[in-house]
């Protein structure tokens, strides 16, 4: 590949790292933090990684669909910081993204705080920097984990145009709307990966999406009996103003990340994911009474009373995703509440 | 030393590096055509387009469904509730039964983010058809409203604005704006006597 295959437009500036800087704050190119300079030679570096022309359209990124060449997207991922080894993450996830089921049309425009929350599962996460261990889910800073989230939320906003208060209707945002991205501490998971249990092998690099709504903490230090921990983890997350309670029940994931500590002791009495899964379901509920009276007539119409007079926070077991990541202090566990109407999706890393 | 080390500053400052622009360029500003109704009220099957979410819209498209029939129309209601799964398919295949049914639309409501952008599609989805129609928007989503039409390749969708907040409004207050702007809904379409 030569300089020559890059088609967007040159903007020559001063070397001086606080150009770029400022440059960025007046096109509004940027998150607000620096951004390092997308030359070619750094672009190029990133495009032999993957197996596709510099013109290949990824996909038309909503909200104001901008057509993503893998070179748009290779500027982006330049400006984060992505080493090439870590490029490819970058383009499975906005494959993830844009498949409709995602509903990144309904995401990227709402209301609500949601953003794209990216799930590394496979043999390459160490190398590529993904954090998996102590502080996975902000403050351990690896390369990748860092590079790829940002380079995602840089590419929704330069390409697709979200842009909070004008394209975006966030009302709060969150912090992972600078990016999110962690990895699943496989080796410390008693149960198989969440990567394995959506159909890859394990030998793939495959990145998950999944329309997270924040960092829900919870957190425990009286209960001995396992089962009694996952009682309050499901009924915790299972709270009442949940967006799992605004739409249909059958639609999209709570990911719940457990701490290796945690997720030995409950593999004791759950050693089959599956197991586990129906326990948390079984208790991932609150009585209709607990809702005023509006909130039950919506809840009613939509058919999510059941006889009993339980409102579940999902139709299925499948829909609560347990996952292993964190430090071994123990103690917390972390939920995903996901926006409802999106659907997790999974893509495996393709490299050239 | 310090000699050096100043002329080491001035090089820094004169160099330069060449960069790439990294964001996509704007779509064309293409709009597809629109429609009216260039005619009488009286007689046409009229659509409106309900969210289970929104019940202040439900109640004003309760009345104006009312107001459609007094005048001699006949309003056709489909009700919309998801985004995704096989509920969204199906109201996705109502809506587009419903622009093959009707004569014109009024579909709402945009009053979050999400919601306008669905709303503003399924509006779309009749103007498809050849057939009029118009989005229902609170003001908060006016503009974003606006601006999902045109990525849609629909600038010119006409767009009632409805005052915002609309929940939590009394119900009195709801009537009056359903009366309000019920006149405005029928002109947006194109309705003449």
């Amino acid at each position: 590949m030569t300089a020559g295959s890059l088609t967007a437009e040159t903007i020559e500036l001063d070397a001086d790292p606080r150009a770029l800087y400022e440059l960025s704050l007046e096109e509004r190119w940027g998150d607000g933090v620096p951004l390092l300079p997308p030359t070619d030679d750094v672009i190029e570096s990133l495009l032999v990684t993957t197996p596709y022309p510099p013109e290949h359209v990824l996909c038309a990124l909503p909200p104001r669909y901008g057509v993503a060449t893998v070179e748009l997207v290779a500027i982006n991922a330049a400006m984060a910081g992505c080493t090439p080894a870590a490029f490819p993450y970058v383009i499975a996830a906005l494959d993830a993204i844009t498949v409709p089921e995602w509903n990144a049309f309904g995401l990227t425009t709402t209301t609500s705080s949601v953003f794209p929350m990216l799930i590394v599962n496979g043999p390459s996460r160490d190398d590529v920097g993904i954090d998996y261990r102590a502080g996975c889910m902000g403050g351990a800073a690896g390369r990748g984990s860092m590079t790829i989230g940002r380079a995602v939320s840089l590419c929704l906003r330069n390409i697709g145009g979200q842009r909070a208060g004008d394209t975006s209707r966030s009302v709060f945002g969150q912090p992972a709307r600078f990016g999110m991205c962690f990895g699943e501490w496989e080796e410390r998971s008693p149960w198989p990966s969440l990567a394995r249990r959506r159909g890859f092998d394990e030998t793939d690099d495959v990145m998950t999406v999944h329309g997270g709504k924040g960092t829900f903490p919870l957190a425990d230090i009286n209960n001995d009996d396992p089962r009694d921990l996952l009682y309050l983890l499901a009924k915790s997350i299972a709270f009442p103003l949940s967006n799992m309670y605004l739409g249909h029940a059958e639609n999209g994931q709570v990911v719940l990340a457990i701490n290796p500590m945690w997720a030995e002791r409950f593999a004791a009495p759950f050693p089959d994911v599956e197991e586990m899964q129906a326990f948390l379901w079984e208790h991932a509920w609150q009585p209709v009474e607990l809702w005023p009276a509006p909130n039950q007539e919506i809840l009613r119409k939509k058919e999510r009373v059941r006889d009993d007079g339980r409102v579940h926070l999902v139709e299925r077991p499948d829909q609560i995703v347990p996952i292993v990541c964190g430090g071994l202090g123990s103690l917390h566990a972390i939920a995903l509440p996901s926006f409802g109407e999106s659907e997790m999706q999974s893509v495996a890393v393709v490299r050239a | 030393m310090y000699a050096y080390a100043w002329i080491g500053t001035l090089e820094s400052m004169t160099e330069t590096i060449t960069i790439r622009r990294p964001t996509a360029a704007a779509g064309e500003d293409v709009s597809a055509p629109t429609f009216t109704v260039d005619g009488p009220l009286e007689g046409l099957r009229v659509g409106l387009r309900t969210d289970l979410a929104w019940r202040s819209w439900q109640l004003i498209a309760d009345i104006w469904a009312d107001y459609l029939r007094r005048d001699g129309a006949h309003p056709v209601t489909v009700e919309t509730s998801a985004q995704v799964g096989d509920t969204a398919s199906q109201d996705r295949s109502h809506i587009e039964q419903l622009a093959e049914d009707v004569d014109c639309a009024i579909v709402g409501l945009g009053t979050c983010g999400s919601c306008t952008s669905f709303a503003i599609a399924d509006a779309v989805i009749v103007e498809k058809h050849r057939k009029p129609s118009i989005a229902v928007v609170a003001e908060e989503f006016a503009t974003h409203g606006h601006n999902m039409a045109r990525h849609l390749g629909h600038g010119d969708l006409k767009i009632l604005v409805l005052p915002y907040p609309l929940e939590a409004r009394p119900e009195h207050e709801l009537r009056e704006i359903a009366d309000t702007y019920y006149p405005t809904a029928l002109k947006l379409l194109g309705v003449r006597p």
